[in-house]
């Protein structure tokens, strides 16, 4: 509770505070006020110089009319399958990854952390290149033969789409850091009990992390959700575009229909606002986990 | 499946295994940690190690993709350092990086220490700076470019109210930049302040009570106890936010596409073109070594420099 102080210097100053703190938010919040307005305006309303903020007839049918123009209701469910996908894979694997690098030392195990540590300073534009063409040259895989010649490989499937993303080692470093706060008379009992290494990890020693797994499994999400430029690389068919790469191509095939844009716009940030809103304590606690220890 | 390995596990081991032996035991424990990192280290090496072993083996090549890469020594670098356009695009991206990761990082400090106070509503203030962070810069670049337009576009309605003549922003040589700066810092402060805030919040306030009792003044126990203190965490958003400045694309893609005449194409720009329009993946793959050197360079600098390694660790 705030101390009982109640000088006019102090209430001054919570003033100023309030205001400062008043007009950032609502310099960050701005653009997405203007989505959403923008998203319901008729095209004359769009076209007007100057620019109204509150639209003169609210034109909810856009949403409607945008979902016609091009199929982003599709879109949309390809980021959803995606992103779903990558956050179980990553809790499912990095967890286990995670849990041996912090609690089963075995010979090579801090070697094979580094390497992850390592990992994480690679540039996605160093590795994107040659992921493309791992992906392009996948033997066996769409026409392709058992050298890779021939066909398009993994390109244009959901193959590509989802197996390259399912471990980032991101993830694991996260994990990582919150089993190794876990007491080890827990894990000595349990083996004492005899239960095997995987139980330990399954059974006793993963539900005491679950706000790991929350926030890993959120800035997965997230992290998927919002990538652009490799589903535009790897996919072709309109059946396969995610959100993004459907936003972008949507602007430079229409002309910039604004008010479907916006439409558009809206429904592909609105799902992590909400997301966000809903596990923000994860988020915190995720990006603080990573950022002070 | 856990389950039933557990159970084949105790069978296998039998009651052998019932005095626990120590040797057993961690003979147990390695099968087993390198059963668990097996599927991550195995992914890492397909879509990681492979990669980054590739990118340098293709930087001394001529690839087309279509037929078979040709081995051309240095050529692609010896190009690099003719190339205009490609050091036009490390100009830009270290002005961009110059720009918006210390502006960010002195704004979203601010607020931190703002928000660090006894403050009612002090959740809705960290919520609403935070959502830019988790949205898509793809989706949010597409509402600045709406906010960009020069006649019927926000920020020119918001200059001409103050009396201004708003410029043509994303079509002017002078203003591209400025305008995808100003995005860049206001999608990044979120995750900067958020970690800003979480380290305030970890700072033990005994010290401070102490610095009262002597004297210091709050201006005094900010640059002598609070910034010192914020080290770690000032490495961390640091290097963290130089490497994703280094790495901006979505945002240049929607707004400028790298104009006009390439006042805002930056290295990652230039690799995916060099890539995925000409077709030359030899080309890109030495600009994309040229980005990761670029980048470990400055890491390693600024360990050197603020001793600052705990933070990474």
């Amino acid at each position: 509770m705030p101390p009982v102080e109640t000088s006019a210097r102090f209430r001054t100053g919570r003033i100023v505070l309030y205001l400062t703190l008043t007009a950032i938010s609502l310099v960050m919040i701005v653009p997405f006020v203007w989505m959403l307005l923008t998203s319901v305006k008729t095209p004359g309303d769009i076209a007007a110089v100057p620019p109204r903020l509150f639209p003169t007839e609210w034109a909810f049918g856009n949403y409607a009319d945008a979902l016609r123009a091009a199929p982003f209701a599709t879109y949309a469910r390809n980021s959803f399958v995606i992103a779903a996908s990558h956050t179980v894979l990553n809790v499912l694997i990095a967890s286990m990854a995670g849990y041996a690098l912090a609690r089963l030392r075995f010979r090579g195990s801090s070697l094979i952390f580094l390497a992850f540590v390592g990992a994480l300073m690679i540039p996605t534009y160093t590795k994107i290149l040659p992921e493309f063409l791992i992906v392009r040259f996948m033997p066996l895989f769409g026409g392709n033969d058992i050298t890779g010649q021939g066909g398009t490989g993994w390109l244009d499937t959901w193959w590509a789409l989802i197996i390259p993303g399912a471990v980032s080692p991101f993830s694991v470093f996260l994990f990582r850091q919150f089993y190794l706060d876990l007491p080890v008379e827990l894990e000595e009992a349990a083996r004492l009990d005899g239960l095997s290494e995987l139980g330990i990890y399954a059974r006793i020693m993963t539900p005491l992390v679950k706000p790991a797994f929350i926030t890993v499994a959120l800035l997965t999400f997230e992290g998927s959700w919002n990538n652009f430029l490799w589903p535009l690389l790897v996919t072709k068919s309109d059946s396969l575009r995610v959100i993004q790469v459907g936003l972008s191509v949507f602007r430079t095939e229409n002309d910039t229909q604004w008010a479907f844009l916006m439409a558009g716009t809206t429904l592909a940030t609105v799902p992590m606002v909400v997301l966000f809103l809903i596990g923000q304590r994860y988020f915190v606690q995720g990006f603080a986990t990573a950022g002070i220890k | 499946m856990v389950s039933t390995r557990d159970r084949v596990r105790a069978a296998a081991s039998g009651p052998s295994a019932a005095p626990p032996r120590r040797r057993g035991l961690l003979r147990a424990r390695r099968r087993a940690g390198l059963l668990m990192v097996a599927p991550a280290v195995l992914h890492a090496l397909i879509w990681i190690g492979i990669p980054l072993v590739a990118a340098i083996v293709l930087s001394f090549t001529s690839y087309d993709v279509l037929t078979p890469p040709r081995f051309i020594g240095l050529e692609n670098f010896r190009d690099l350092f003719s190339d205009s356009v490609f050091r036009r695009a490390v100009l830009n991206t270290s002005v961009y990086t110059f720009f918006t990761v210390p502006v960010a990082m002195g704004i979203s400090l601010l607020i931190a220490l703002m928000l660090n106070t006894q403050l009612a509503g002090r959740a809705i203030f960290r919520t609403a700076i935070f959502i830019p962070q988790v949205t898509a810069t793809i989706a949010v670049a597409l509402v600045w470019l709406w906010i960009y337009d020069p006649r019927s576009g926000l920020a020119n309605a918001v200059l001409s109210f103050l009396g201004l003549d708003g410029p043509a922003w994303l079509s002017s040589t002078d203003w591209a930049m400025p305008a995808v700066i100003v995005v860049g810092i206001w999608q990044g402060i979120g995750l900067k302040m958020l970690i800003y805030l979480a380290a305030l919040q970890s700072l033990p306030t005994e010290l401070y009570e102490a610095a009262s009792v002597d004297g210091a003044s709050k201006f005094r126990q900010f640059f002598s106890l609070t910034l010192p203190l914020l080290r770690p965490a000032t490495f961390f958003v640091f290097v963290t936010s130089v490497i994703g400045a280094f790495q901006s694309f979505d945002q240049v893609y929607i707004l400028t596409d790298g104009g006009p005449a390439n006042s805002t194409t930056m290295m990652t720009y230039e690799i995916y073109k060099s890539a995925f329009r000409e077709f030359r993946m030899g080309y890109a793959c030495a600009q994309s070594l040229v980005l990761f050197a670029l980048l470990l360079f400055l890491t390693l600098l600024n360990r050197r420099i603020t001793g600052g390694d705990r933070a990474t660790r």
